[in-house]
Order: C-alpha cells, then sequence, then structure tokens
C-alpha cells in the first residue's frame, strides 16, 4: 500500500461523552456533530483548525444519534433516542428549531434527507420506517407519508439514492431493505439477505448502481440492482451481493462511506480503526473487487463511530468516536 | 411468530416475543410455602415442572399464565405470542364449548349465539363464490349444525351504532362553543385505533373520541341483556361468539369495560376472524358453498325476506355518511342525496363537506391506516385540525381490508380480492337507521324501560389513558 491517511487535526467535540456521528454540509464548510452529551455542535474551518461555531444544547433530552444536512444545506435534522425528529433551520451562525416530529415510539436511530429535499426518511428501534414530506407552503409542516414495518427488529440506518427517490434501511435483523414509492405508498420492494448480523451502516456509489453495507459480522457487503429472473415489467426489484470484504476489520465495522469524487470506500471500526478501500480497475463490473487501500489501526482509542467524506475536496475524511473525539484526515492515493 | 394485529396496535409496545416480552411486569401470584427455600425443580419429560423437596416430596408447579385481561390492564407491553393471547378466543374454545354443551346437563349447558359481522360475510363470500346473504344463509346452517342455537347479524346492531353516533355527534356539535374537546368527534368502533389513542396520547386525545359502543359491543348488550332477560336466562349461561374481519376484536372484547362483573361473564365471550372460520370449515371438510342454506333468524339481524340487509357508506361501518347525512338534515335543513368524497393526500384520507352560501358549514374526514391516523391526531394536537368528524380506522382500506379477513389463494391478487369483497358487500341492500322498525321498537321496549342511566351503560363505554411504564429497568437494548 502506498496510500496513505495523515491525521490532520484530532479535537474532543462532546466532552465526557460519546461522539455519534459527524456530517459535512453540502457545501463542505461546516461540520455538524453529534453525542451523548445530547449536544449538536456546528463546526467551523478557521485555517488550519477547526472552531465550534454553534452549540445546540436544548434540542433533544437524551443522546443526538445522528444528524443530516438538507440538500439546499439551510436545514439540519437531528435523530434522538428521545424518540424525536427535530428540523432545524440556519440563520447565518445561529440555528431555530423549526418543529419537532413525533410518532416513532422509541430511540429514532437515523434521518436522511431525500435528494429532492421534500423528504425525509427516519428509523427506529421500534422497527419501522417513516417517511415525511414537507409542506410546499409551510416549512414548518411535516406530514408522514408512509410507514412501513419491513424489518423485524431495530432499524439502524436509512440513507437516500444519490439521484432517484428509492431508500434503503438496514436493521438489527441482518437485513437491508430497498423501498420505492407505488401508488400513494411506500413498499419495500427488495430485501437483501447475506450478513450474519446486525447492519449498522449503507452508503450508495457516486452512480447509485450499487450500496455498500457494513456489518457486526465484520463484513462489508457490495450489492447491485439486477434484473428479476424472467425479466418481468413491474415486478419487484433484485440486489445481488456482489463482492464481500471480509478479513479486513477485527470487529464491528459500524460506518461506511463511499466517496462521491474518488469512489474509494471508506469505514469506521469497533477495532478503533480506520480503513479505505479502493476498487480494483480491471475487475468485471458484475463482480467488482476492492483492496484495502490505507489503514489506521488505532485512529481513536475507542470504537469509531462514523466517518464522513468531504462533498467538495478529494481525500478529506472525517471520522469521530465513542471517546468523544472528532479526527480529521488526509487520504492520499499513491496511484 | 409475526403478528396478525392490525399495522397500529402493533406499533405500540407490541413484541414477537415467543413468549411474553421482556417487559411484562404481572406479578405472579405465588403461594408462599412455609419452611426452607431450599428445593429442587425437576422438569419431567411432558415438560411439567415440579419442585422436589427436602423430604423427597414433589409438587407440581403452575404455570404462570397472562391472561387477554392481564395485558390490557397492564401498560408494560402487548404480547403477540398466540399462546397467551389467543388461548381464550380461538375456534378451539367455541369447540369445547359445544362439545361441553353435548356432554353437559341440562343446568349447565349454554346457550351458544354467534354474531356474524357483514365484512366477515363478504369476505367468505368471496372465498367460496357465493352472494354475500347467500353466504350468511350457509353459515347459519353450519354453525347450528355444529350445535349452536342462533346466528345474529351484527349490522342490526350496528344500527344502533349508527343512531347512537348520530345523536351523539349533534349534541357536541350544539355544545362546541363551551366545551372546546366536544369536536372533532373521533369515531371509536375501531378497537386497534382506540387502543393506540389510549395508550399513546392519552387524555388529550379520549374527549374527542365517540363514546357510542361498536357493532360488536351494542351485540354484547343485546345478547347478554335484552336477549338474557327475555328468555329468562343468566348472561353467564349465554356463550355468545362474534365473527370479525381482524384480531384487535378480540381485544376488544376482553375489556374490563365490557365485562359483566354481577354475572361473571363478558359480554362477548369469544371473537374468531373470518380466517378462522375458514379453518373451521376445513376442519369439518366442507366448503361453505356445499352446506345447505339455513333460513336466517331475524331476531337480531336486519333481515328482508331471505336477503340480509346492509348500510350505506363506507365497508367499515358508514360512520361518516350516516353522521354527515343526518347532522346536514338536523343542523343545517339539507337533505343529502349523495357524499361527494375528495381523495386528499392518498386514497385512505378522504374528505366530505356541505357548504352554504359558499361557506363551509361541515367538514368531515375518513382517516384510515396508522399514517394517516399520525396526521390526524398531530394535527389536532397543534390545533389545526379542520375537522367536525372523522371515521378512524387502524387499517388501509377499512374493515374489508382486516388482518383477519380470508386471504387470497395462491393464484389469486390482494387488490383484486380486496375489490371483490368490496363489490359483494355493496350488493346488500342499504337500510336507513332511523327507519328500522324493529330497533325502533327495542328503543321503545327494552332501553326506555331501563332508564337514562342503564340505557348509556348499554349504548355507551368509556375509554382509559394508559401511563406509560418508565421503569429504566423495563428498557430492553
Amino acid at each position: 500500500m502506498n496510500d496513505t491517511v495523515a491525521l490532520l487535526q484530532k479535537f474532543n467535540a462532546h466532552p465526557d461523552s460519546r461522539c455519534w456521528y459527524v456530517a459535512w454540509n453540502p457545501k463542505g464548510t461546516l461540520l455538524a456533530s453529534c453525542g451523548g452529551d445530547r449536544a449538536i455542535r456546528i463546526w467551523g474551518r478557521e485555517g488550519d483548525s477547526w472552531e465550534c461555531k454553534t452549540l445546540l444544547q436544548d434540542g433533544h433530552q437524551r443522546t443526538v444519534r445522528k444528524v443530516a444536512w438538507s440538500p439546499c444545506g439551510n436545514y439540519l435534522a437531528s435523530a434522538s433516542f428521545d424518540a424525536t425528529t427535530c428540523i432545524w433551520k440556519k440563520k447565518n451562525d445561529d440555528f431555530e428549531c423549526l418543529t419537532v416530529l413525533e410518532g416513532h415510539e422509541n430511540e429514532v436511530k437515523c434521518v436522511a434527507w431525500a435528494p429532492s429535499g421534500n423528504l425525509l426518511a427516519t428509523c427506529s428501534r421500534d422497527k419501522s420506517v417513516w417517511i415525511w414530506e414537507v409542506d410546499e407552503e409551510n416549512e414548518n409542516e411535516y406530514e408522514c407519508v408512509s410507514v412501513v414495518n419491513s424489518h423485524t427488529q431495530d432499524v439502524k440506518h436509512v440513507v437516500w439514492h444519490p439521484t432517484q427517490e428509492l431508500l434503503a434501511s438496514c436493521s438489527y435483523d441482518n437485513n437491508v431493505c430497498v423501498y420505492k414509492e407505488e401508488d400513494d405508498d411506500w413498499e419495500c420492494r427488495a430485501t437483501l439477505e447475506g450478513h450474519t448480523s446486525t447492519v449498522w451502516g449503507l452508503t450508495f456509489d457516486p452512480s447509485g448502481q450499487r450500496l455498500a453495507s457494513c456489518s457486526d459480522d465484520c463484513t462489508v457487503k457490495i450489492w447491485k440492482e439486477c434484473q428479476p429472473e424472467g425479466g418481468q415489467e413491474g415486478t419487484d426489484v433484485a440486489w445481488k451481493c456482489v463482492c464481500t470484504l471480509s478479513g479486513f476489520h477485527g470487529r464491528t465495522v459500524y460506518d461506511i462511506a463511499w466517496c462521491p469524487l474518488t469512489g474509494a470506500l471508506a469505514t469506521a471500526c469497533g477495532d478503533d480503526g480506520v480503513r479505505v478501500f479502493k476498487e480494483d480497475e480491471t475487475a468485471d463490473p458484475d463482480q467488482p473487487a476492492f483492496s484495502l487501500s490505507a489503514h489506521v489501526p488505532k485512529a481513536h482509542t475507542q470504537d469509531v463511530n462514523c466517518i464522513a467524506w468531504h462533498p467538495k475536496e478529494a481525500g478529506l475524511l472525517v471520522s469521530c468516536s465513542d471517546n468523544g473525539e472528532i479526527a480529521v484526515w488526509n487520504y492520499q492515493s499513491g496511484v | 411468530m409475526v403478528s396478525q394485529f392490525s399495522g397500529v396496535l402493533q406499533l405500540t409496545d407490541l413484541d414477537d416475543f415467543i413468549t411474553p416480552s421482556q417487559e411484562c411486569v404481572k406479578p405472579v401470584k405465588v403461594e408462599k410455602k412455609q419452611g426452607r427455600s431450599v428445593a429442587k425443580i425437576q422438569i419431567e419429560d411432558d415438560g411439567s415442572y415440579f419442585q422436589v423437596k427436602q423430604d423427597g416430596g414433589k409438587q407440581k408447579l403452575e404455570k404462570a399464565k397472562i391472561t387477554l385481561n392481564d395485558c390490557l390492564a397492564c401498560s408494560g407491553c402487548i404480547t403477540s405470542a398466540e399462546s397467551v393471547l389467543i388461548t381464550q378466543q380461538s375456534h378451539e374454545e367455541i369447540y369445547r364449548v359445544l362439545r361441553n354443551n353435548k356432554q353437559a346437563g341440562v343446568a349447565e349447558q349454554k346457550v351458544v349465539v354467534v354474531s356474524v359481522s357483514p365484512q366477515s360475510r363478504a369476505s367468505l363470500a368471496a372465498r367460496y363464490g357465493l352472494s354475500s346473504s347467500e353466504a350468511g344463509r350457509r353459515l347459519t346452517a353450519f354453525f347450528k349444525g355444529l350445535g349452536v342455537h342462533h346466528v345474529f347479524d351484527t349490522s342490526f346492531s350496528r344500527t344502533f351504532s349508527l343512531l347512537e353516533s348520530q345523536r351523539e355527534f349533534v349534541e357536541r356539535f350544539h355544545r362546541k362553543e363551551q366545551d372546546k374537546q366536544a369536536l372533532p368527534m373521533l369515531a371509536s368502533a375501531c378497537p386497534g385505533w382506540i387502543c393506540y389513542a389510549e395508550k399513546t396520547h392519552g387524555e388529550f386525545i379520549l374527549p374527542y373520541v365517540s363514546s357510542t359502543r361498536s357493532p360488536q359491543q351494542m351485540m354484547g348488550s343485546l345478547v347478554k341483556g335484552f336477549f338474557a332477560g327475555q328468555q329468562g336466562l343468566n348472561p353467564q349461561q349465554i356463550y355468545h361468539v362474534t365473527v370479525m374481519p381482524c384480531y384487535d376484536k378480540k381485544l376488544e372484547a376482553s375489556r374490563p369495560d365490557f365485562y359483566l362483573e354481577e354475572a361473571d361473564t363478558r359480554e362477548v365471550d369469544c371473537v374468531i376472524t373470518s380466517g378462522e372460520v375458514v379453518k373451521m370449515l376445513e376442519e369439518e371438510k366442507v366448503l361453505l358453498s356445499d352446506v345447505e342454506p339455513a333460513p336466517l333468524d331475524t331476531m337480531f339481524s336486519s333481515v328482508c325476506g331471505d336477503e340480509l340487509l346492509g348500510h350505506a357508506g363506507s365497508g367499515s361501518g358508514g360512520y361518516l355518511h350516516h353522521v354527515f347525512t343526518h347532522a346536514a338534515r338536523q343542523l343545517f335543513g339539507e337533505e343529502v342525496k349523495e357524499l361527494t368524497y375528495k381523495t386528499l393526500k392518498n386514497k385512505d384520507f378522504q374528505e366530505v363537506t356541505l357548504e352554504r352560501d359558499g361557506v363551509v358549514v361541515l367538514r368531515f374526514a375518513a382517516t384510515y391506516g396508522f399514517r394517516n391516523i399520525q396526521n390526524l391526531v398531530q394535527k389536532l394536537k397543534r390545533g389545526k385540525s379542520p375537522y367536525h368528524f372523522v371515521e378512524v380506522m387502524a387499517c388501509p382500506s377499512g374493515c374489508l381490508n382486516g388482518g383477519g379477513q380470508v386471504k387470497p389463494l395462491p393464484e389469486q391478487n390482494n387488490k383484486e380480492l380486496l375489490q371483490q369483497v368490496e363489490d359483494l358487500y355493496k350488493e346488500e341492500r342499504p337500510l336507513v337507521p332511523e327507519e328500522d322498525q324493529h330497533v325502533a321498537e327495542l328503543y321503545q321496549s327494552w332501553l326506555q324501560s331501563v332508564g337514562e342511566e342503564r340505557a348509556r351503560e348499554l349504548l355507551h363505554t368509556q375509554y382509559h389513558a394508559v401511563d406509560k411504564a418508565t421503569n429504566g429497568l423495563l428498557v430492553k437494548w
């Protein structure tokens, strides 16, 4: 491996607490983090370092598990163990809570915006995935469009296709579900089985043709949409596992991110390590192969919970950990 | 074990554990034995547990049982474990009661009454290629052949529910200025909706919920109240079964409010689903279409010749239709011949309005399914609900699509089957509740005779907000 991951900066983001998630805004000028201290922090670059621009302390009554920026960058959604999802509007350096989405029975594990910015998906330990719609005229009116119960256990993560209105979710039930809108309701169109333990994270490749999942079974799987047997119109879509990366991770893989600029795959692992995988050029598109490009064995002193590629700067990577820290890395590919 | 309860009920702490949920907090009453606490537990070959005392004496240990009532009274969870919930309410139970009847002496025999819902009838009619009334006549023959004494139709008791709902709405409308919680009135015939409302929104939502009893429980009052009195029977001597399109109705029948304390009996003893009737037919190795039809029992059925009559409006009882037409007439002097339904966000969310001089004076809605119920309640909480009345049902497409309806055959398409069931249901000629002579007579002879308070108990019910268990020890990780 002549590819490297160099540490640029490390800082404590959530004192005496876990940092659960980090998310870059669409322009890449801000980084939102959230944690077990129930707070959301917005970080901005000041020269070579990152400064906390905003602290949102009173939005939630329990751990904030994930945060997500809207495609336009003006809104931030936060998913919390207090069973609510908060929608914040950015007003200069400050954020105002527009509305609180209630309805989940217990801890909300994830929130994600659809590429159109009109739809939002949330998922929870109550095993359901909810799809919400913003009212066109009223930005603080969100209505539930669908509630889908395809998983039989805690749903850990939801992610939207980069360009289409297609949703994927993963769960403690070891499966990944893919959803599409049919008539006036959202339905699970495919169940991706293969992992042998909880699936913690999902990420689409830049084109949206492939989906990568990471699991407690210490593997990463790459899935590709393919024609169902018989090739009939209107039947359920089929996704096949076209690649499994095993033997690379020592513990649970908690998060995975596919770089929209370079196609590199980064993972966050329970063995405290950060890894970057590169796709082999020569491989058959239906049988892709990935190799380990770079590995930071002790990226943090505890579990790495999240990993995220910068949307504009190739190679810029951020991770966060149970020890409350955020680390900013520079990945350089030798080739 | 995948739960068969409505989606709305499932999202309220429902567990898929095979045993009572880890959250179960029901204290199990154990008889404390004197002496040293050391004892061994031995498991016999048949799986029963015996406590072996120090002197070698064995004592059989009772299995901890959780009944449906325990579950409802508790806020811990609702478990889908079939063994726990369905033990007391299944077609096996009915067979047991009928068998007992054959063997028992006259004094212990029970009068068995089965009340069939029109939605179940339509579902069975679709499966066996019959019309709804044909299915009704054959079900009458089938059940009587097993030893059932009377087979009634809940469209009859539904007439009471519709009349009471109409009156209740007008009364609420009149007091809406003084009472901010009078409107919107939310229909209460659906137990999935009621259980969800009690558990999740509690005190906030209950004042809006109609106190009118559902057709199932109206029939409970009729059978164990009026009928029992008329036949000179103790309510306990009647075994009342209802055939319903969903499993949530089993929970409704088990509510403490529908338990007759003095007689130590429930108004509805057992609820079986349309699907369970198919099981019974299969066990008897008979097709409903092959059963020789029998004349319909007319005492508590809306019958015209050998046809059963239904009601206008939705397949979920027609509450919106009837309350709307009655309110339009009573409050605004308008005779509404036909309702125009406007589909809003999705096909399970529809609206009907009455305009007077360009102003909307009545705005009613039908909201079916969890997502629409969510939006309705959230809007209500923010004070933004524009409705006067909402027909709320837990199942998408309403009762005709209930979780207990007959499942499609391998070659059948879900949508097509539902359409078939809807068509068969609508074929029943509608009866106008206000014009039903039989019901009017009962109001006169029975309800008036028992006095206002008792009549209210028989026609209406109450709801109870459930406290959520906030014990940290009970949280599942």
